[in-house]
């Protein structure tokens, strides 16, 4: 940037004029490609209400997506922005996180971007447990090509590809994230935004691998041919399936059935995070190397 | 800048006579060029190149990265190349072809980076641990969509510490990824190298020396400046065609525009680019055309040759893309027939014929049998050659 030009970083609102979403978006890209009734621009608001409640900076905050719906959200947002290919959003963060441990690193993904055909990164980067937040926007199908099953469209769910309905189980991604080490793991809905704001925001905060599944509806290409049709039918539907861990606790598998498990499922701060014990090696070496 | 033999220098070997492996050679390259993010995935026979880098790479306070694939090996560099980092990764065919997709990216992105792809026998599998140069297409047209590529062939040690150097330089510069092809034969083997070596040579075209002022991003077409994440500009950076502004657009005019100045960027600078050295310089009725290991063979067959009474002239090319059009049509127009050695079925003969062929005949001489190329085998083929044109 030449000298004397302000950025929009500098350009501080007055205090009497609180900073609403807008702060983060390039609301000059709008519209935005996201069909009505979608809810994938509520699970990115939830973001970046999160993002205002924590003061992230533009500058030192970098967001990576793939390729899909969900990932078309970096198009909008004014932070550094990488809309990387495929599956691999969490292979490039791994690298931009490596190289440059201070800024703070979010991942925008899909059900299918981050559970098919980035599934591999995905555990591998639980494994690590970099200071990564990774949203996952579960929306239970290839919405950008069409309605196509993905690995969480769910046994009997109709698709594109699944037109008898399909015959596959689907993962329990936030079981799936723990096992393979993450060490923030929630789960919200894009009818509970206050609590996916939450969630989100501690998941950011937490130092270490952060995994928040975000389930949400589509009802242009999932709810056209799976119940309940229709956006507010979709959003009821989630909120009466969402139940929260505390409850769902005494509840027996059979009684879980169907349901989503909702809130903070599993933390843990012993494991050390990546960048943190790299630079301990480093010093490590410069200490035996001075000697 | 630190020099290379710093990185020698904690080894209790004597400097003047130092055995190097080329696959060591190709990572202290890396090292003096200011690599200091790899990420990999071992794989037979590069693996070596990342076992250095895991080792020196900390020493110097760089980041080193085994990952699960070497998908996620080449994004990391992508990554790391997007906050300003200079990154590398090496692998081998099976590995490279799972690159591919993440190569395009990094053009389309204009990341630079570098990859380093010790060529074994292919296809699939193949032969690990056997010579080949059967990646020469597919450093070239590997990854979907028209785009430019910059691929650099080394034949020796020494060039594996060069040619790495100028990949590095290249990649900076033009903003891109540059691939570096060795084979099996160059990252195996042991050579006497030593800063009085590496000196010794000297090219006909260019050289390896860069300027403190090279990398001037501003020299080459810019569709935005440098991205650097983390930065008061927050650049958005995509693989879909994109404006100056660097978001996507759908504009036919701008995107042929973009298109066509992504080319533009590498064959307007062909004479920058492309590293060879010509011997014998008219003085052979015909050529040998040769890069990699097959070049070493090249340049001993030229003395044989001339001992059995051919003439011969040997252009041995560094930079195989993009092509020396010039070079190689001025060489055409001198001598009745090129003789292309490569281990493959002629991928590279093809295109020396099609600009080549107006002026003169140009015959491939492939093996696929693992085995290399000896000078033996090429001045006999010449001298075969030589006798069916002048019968004829």
């Amino acid at each position: 940037m030449a000298e004397g030009e302000s950025s929009v970083a500098e350009q501080e609102p007055s205090v009497a004029e609180p900073r609403t979403i807008d702060h983060y978006l390039h609301t000059d890209r709008f519209p935005h490609i996201w069909c009505p009734g979608c809810g994938l621009g509520t699970v990115t608001a939830a973001f970046l209400r999160a993002a205002l409640e924590l003061g992230l900076e533009k500058d030192r905050t970098v967001v990576v997506a793939g390729i899909g719906c969900s990932s078309r959200a970096v198009g909008y947002l004014d932070f550094g922005t990488v809309h990387s290919i495929h599956g691999r959003a969490l292979a490039f963060a791994t690298g931009i996180k490596m190289a440059h441990p201070e800024f703070t690193v979010i991942v925008l993904t899909g059900d299918g971007d981050g559970a098919a055909i980035g599934g591999n990164h995905l555990i591998h980067a639980c494994r690590r447990n970099l200071d990564i937040t990774t949203i996952l926007f579960n929306n239970n199908t290839y919405g950008m090509t069409g309605g196509q099953a993905s690995p969480q469209t769910g046994m009997g769910g109709y698709a594109t590809t699944a037109p008898f309905g399909f015959d596959e189980p689907s993962f329990d991604l936030c079981r799936l994230a723990e096992a393979a080490g993450a060490t923030y793991v929630a789960r919200g809905t894009s009818y509970g935004v206050r609590q996916l704001q939450k969630l989100i925001r501690d998941g950011i905060t937490h130092p270490g691998f952060s995994f928040i599944e975000a389930v949400t509806q589509c009802p242009t290409e999932y709810g056209k041919r799976n119940p309940p049709k229709g956006p507010v039918q979709m959003l009821e539907n989630l909120k009466e399936k969402a139940i929260s861990r505390k409850k769902a606790e005494g509840m027996t598998p059979e009684e879980l059935e169907g349901r989503i498990v909702t809130g903070l499922l599993h933390r843990d701060e012993s494991v050390p995070e990546l960048t943190a014990s790299y630079a301990r090696m480093l010093e490590r070496i410069r200490k035996s190397a001075d000697e | 800048m630190e020099l290379w033999y710093t990185h020698l220098m904690r080894e209790t070997i004597d400097q003047d006579s130092l055995l190097v492996q080329g696959n060591r050679a190709c990572a202290l390259g890396a090292l003096d060029a200011g690599v200091r993010f790899f990420a990999g995935y071992p794989i037979t026979p590069s693996s070596e190149i990342m076992e250095v880098m895991a080792r020196e790479l900390p020493a110097v306070g760089g980041v080193f990265m085994q990952m699960e694939d070497e998908i996620a090996s080449i994004c990391a560099c992508i990554g790391a190349s997007l906050t300003g980092e200079i990154s590398m990764t090496a692998t081998s065919g099976p590995g490279f072809s799972l690159m591919q997709e993440a190569i395009g990216y990094a053009i389309m992105a204009e990341a630079p980076t570098v990859i380093v792809n010790v060529m074994r026998m292919g296809p699939s599998t193949g032969r690990p641990t056997t010579p080949s140069q059967g990646d020469v297409m597919q450093a070239r047209w590997g990854t979907h969509g028209d785009h430019p590529a910059i691929v650099l062939a080394a034949s020796n040690v020494a060039d594996m510490y060069r040619l790495t150097i100028a990949a590095v330089r290249f990649a900076q510069r033009f903003r891109m990824p540059v691939i570096v092809l060795a084979d099996e034969i160059v990252g195996h083997m042991r050579e006497s190298f030593s800063p009085e070596i590496a000196g010794r040579y000297r090219l006909t075209s260019g050289d390896f020396d860069f300027t403190e002022t090279y990398i001037h991003p501003e020299m080459v077409r810019e569709v935005h400046p440098p991205h650097e994440l983390g930065t008061l500009i927050h650049p958005h950076v995509t693989g879909l065609i994109h404006d100056e502004t660097g978001f996507p657009t759908n504009d036919p005019k701008k995107s042929e525009q973009f298109l066509r100045e992504l080319h533009d960027k590498v064959v307007h600078h062909r004479g920058e680019l492309c590293l060879y050295d010509v011997k014998n310089v008219g003085k052979g009725r015909v050529a040998v055309v040769a890069y990699g290991s097959c070049a070493r063979s090249a340049r001993a067959a030229l003395k044989l040759a001339e001992q059995e009474g051919i003439p011969v002239e040997v252009l041995h090319l560094y930079t195989l893309f993009p092509l020396p059009v010039e070079i190689i049509q001025e060489l055409a127009r001198r001598v009745e027939f090129i003789l292309i050695p490569e281990l493959n079925l002629g991928q590279y003969a093809r295109e020396v014929r099609r600009l080549a062929e107006n002026w003169t005949t140009v015959v491939s001489m492939g093996r696929i049998d693992g085995n290399l190329i000896t000078p033996r085998d090429i001045v006999d083929r010449l001298a075969e050659l030589v006798g069916k044109y002048e019968s004829a």
